[in-house]
């Protein structure tokens, strides 16, 4: 036993261990050395340095009064708890906590698809279900429904969603925690509370309407820690009858601003799936002289990037359009969209993509019938669980910065040579070049990429990330750029910058906190809410 | 029709009866770097073969109770890990990258069970991806057959 709970000793740590098994029986509580391991953050940049956040002990608890039990211990003996649904956040923490010492709740145990109803579309599951599982349960049942998931599909429903994960569909799907409805939470007190229409006994709409009667305290869940989230809805896309892709490109580097603003009118109007940006000048990067354009200090000229694309024969930018629906109208949406942005933009084109009706083969899962090399990842894109996107996990895995900004050409030019130029003091490849384009993976916003690696036996390098994380968080806040998620090493410096009015927010979140959870029995720490007790 | 997620090589759901016997694979495994597979006192139920790794001894092996993968574990997930890994028992070895070893690690643990032995084949590449042989068995109570 390396780290003991916080203002705790040995002797009381063994009788609270004691208790704690009392509750769910001595196999599902572990506190040695070897059986936490797979609880490390092995993604860390700090991994094996004195910043390392440890757990101290782990437990499962099976069904939810034994969430109850545990939770009612910690309060007595004020230990965090830190709880995980499937514990796989790997570039935001993996399952590591944010106070060292803290016991690790893991839910995986508590692991029922409850319904799933494919008349009026919605789920409701435990926090052990993982993507794999849900998906399996409705395909078994052959529901007509289809999960937006996220990458790797062994990640749950209810632990991506209070992350504010995201997918891959259409909009209003992919946005996790958006597209929830209805949880049940384990107060710091222990007492059950359920919220929306699951407050009013007898109601059958708790996946229907989210936010019954009065505040909607729903929101505090997620990236926060006022609650053990026991089960929770979600809304789901019914299973489109077809689906089409198609591809647009745009010759000069400015058209990307136009090309911009029809997409989000597409997006906006329910007209189409993840719009994924690229640019074909991407695969010029191996040719030192591109390389040099594209991360020159202070941005490349449009008319030198013109160039360099009239050169190579490439358009500065492309979109893979995607298309859900009966056939008829994924067809008419394709010929609008073409329409729309060939009569705009002077120079672009457009090619048609793949068609067929879902549930797709698996050649068409894997994407073999392309007719051109696409962004799309096909899985993903069909609501269709899947590990494959390890092959882009690199070294001992990455940590991530995924900053917001404004879903327009001139927000991505900015961030593109703001933080390129931020980040030119660091030896790792440049992720913000003039060729980086936007995800689309929120319904309304654009999010881009710094995901370094992290390597296990190269502190120095370990060390270079963590600094760079630091400053690439720093920098993009002075822009008005804030990061959607972050590990618990970095959630303080992250939350430092959500300050508007001396730090109204987190003196709001604090206030809170110290009403419901004054000894920080859940996740002290998360969302950078702390309680008094924890308070310098 | 449930789409299959790829194949794993290893057919369908797997019946216990076909599964791997030590006797199969102990002269092509039981020296040198893989050594450490010989060692499984009560044998292996299955080989994962990393096809990245294209050893032509295992891949040889690779033709009915072993489970060929290209370093993505979805499709031996989803069509039989998932299912067997849920009853007690089952002494799966591996040659595989470093990272499916981890997704495999990671999924096992959930399911009560740990890497109970590892041995470097090869450094790891530029991306950081070793190859590894391994044996990965039931250690939790509710997994380990009586
Ligand atoms: C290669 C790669 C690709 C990725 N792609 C994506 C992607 O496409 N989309 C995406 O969103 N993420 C992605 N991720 C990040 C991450 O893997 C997923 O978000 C994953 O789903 C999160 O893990 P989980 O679902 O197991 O959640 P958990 O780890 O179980 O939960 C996440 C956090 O939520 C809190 N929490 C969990 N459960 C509860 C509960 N019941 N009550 C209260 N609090 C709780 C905890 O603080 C926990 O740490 C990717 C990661 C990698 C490595």
């Amino acid at each position: 036993m390396a780290v003991l709970p916080p203002d705790m000793n040995a002797a009381t740590f063994s009788q609270m261990l004691e208790e704690l098994r009392g509750a769910v029986g001595a196999d599902w509580l572990w506190s040695s050395d070897e059986d936490l391991g797979p609880y490390r953050d092995s993604f860390s940049p700090v991994w094996d340095t004195a910043e390392e956040r440890h757990a101290s002990a782990a437990i499962a608890p099976a069904d939810v009064p034994q969430v109850q039990a545990i939770v009612r211990i910690a309060g007595k003996y004020k230990v965090p708890l830190f709880p995980i649904s499937t514990g796989k956040n790997y570039g935001y923490g993996g399952p590591s906590p944010n106070v060292n010492g803290s016991v690790v709740l893991d839910l995986k145990r508590l692991n029922q698809v409850l319904e799933v109803d494919d008349k009026r579309h919605f789920a409701l599951v435990e926090p052990g279900v993982s993507y794999f599982d849900l998906y399996r349960h409705i395909q078994e049942r052959g529901l007509k429904v289809m999960v937006d998931c996220p990458d790797p599909g062994w990640g749950s429903p209810i632990g991506n969603s209070l992350e504010r994960g995201i997918g891959y569909t259409m909009p209003q799907f992919r946005d996790h925690f958006g597209a929830s409805c209805g949880m049940e939470v384990v107060l710091p007190n222990g007492e059950l509370m359920r919220t929306g229409m699951g407050a009013l006994p007898g109601s059958r709409t708790w996946q229907e309407y989210r936010y019954g009667f009065g505040p909607d305290p729903a929101g505090l869940f997620a990236q926060g820690n006022f609650g053990i989230v026991t089960k929770m809805g979600f809304r789901l896309m019914p299973l489109p009858e077809y689906y089409r892709t198609g591809l647009i490109t745009v010759p000069r580097r400015r058209d990307f601003v136009k090309l911009v603003e029809h997409v989000n009118y597409l997006s906006d109007s329910s007209m189409c799936g993840e719009a994924v940006y690229g640019s074909p000048l991407q695969r010029l990067m191996g040719d030192p002289q591109f390389l040099a354009l594209a991360t020159k200090l202070g941005g490349p000229s449009d008319a030198d990037m013109d160039a360099a694309a009239e050169r190579a024969g490439l358009p500065s930018w492309q979109v893979d359009l995607q298309f859900f629906g009966p056939e008829a109208t994924t067809s008419a949406n394709w010929d609008y969209a073409k329409a729309r942005i060939l009569s705009d933009i002077p120079g672009a084109k457009a090619i048609d993509g793949d068609h067929f009706p879902l549930p797709a083969t698996e050649e068409q899962l894997l994407n073999k019938t392309q007719p051109y090399q696409t962004g799309i990842r096909r899985y993903g894109a069909l609501g269709v669980p899947s590990l494959g996107i390890w092959r882009i996990v690199g070294d001992n895995g990455h940590v991530g910065f995924f900053p917001i900004l404004p879903r327009s050409g001139e927000a991505v030019f900015e961030m593109q040579r703001v933080l390129g130029d931020a980040l030119k003091e660091f030896p790792l490849r440049p992720f913000f070049n003039a060729t980086t384009a936007p995800l689309y993976w929120h319904t309304y916003a654009f999010q881009m990429v710094f995901a370094p690696s992290v390597k296990h036996d190269d502190p120095a390098h370990n060390a270079i990330v963590h600094q760079a994380m630091k400053k690439v968080v720093a920098v993009a806040a002075e822009h008005g750029w804030g990061d959607y998620r972050a590990a618990p090493i970095y959630q303080d410096h992250v939350a430092d910058t959500y300050s508007f009015n001396h730090h109204a927010l987190r003196r709001f979140h604090e206030q809170l906190k110290d009403a419901v959870d004054p000894d920080g029995i859940i996740a002290p720490g998360r969302g950078g809410v702390w309680p008094k007790r924890f308070r310098k | 029709m449930t789409p299959r997620m790829g194949d794993s090589g290893g057919g369908p759901m797997v019946d216990r009866r076909e599964m791997l016997t030590w006797g199969i694979v102990a002269p092509v495994l039981a020296s040198g770097p893989y050594g450490a597979l010989a060692a499984v006192p009560e044998g292996l139920d299955a080989l994962v073969v990393d096809s990245r790794l294209a050893d032509a001894g295992l891949s040889a092996l690779a033709a009915r109770r072993t489970y060929t993968i290209d370093g993505d574990v979805t499709a031996l997930w989803y069509n039989t890990l998932d299912t067997l890994w849920r009853k007690p028992g089952f002494v799966l070895g591996g040659i595989t990258g470093t990272d499916a070893l981890f997704v495999l690690e990671r999924l096992a643990f959930d399911c009560g069970r740990r890497a109970v032995s590892r041995t470097e084949l090869r450094p790891a590449d530029r991306f950081g991806v070793a190859a590894a042989s391994w044996v990965i068995a039931p250690v939790h109570p509710s997994v380990v057959k009586a």
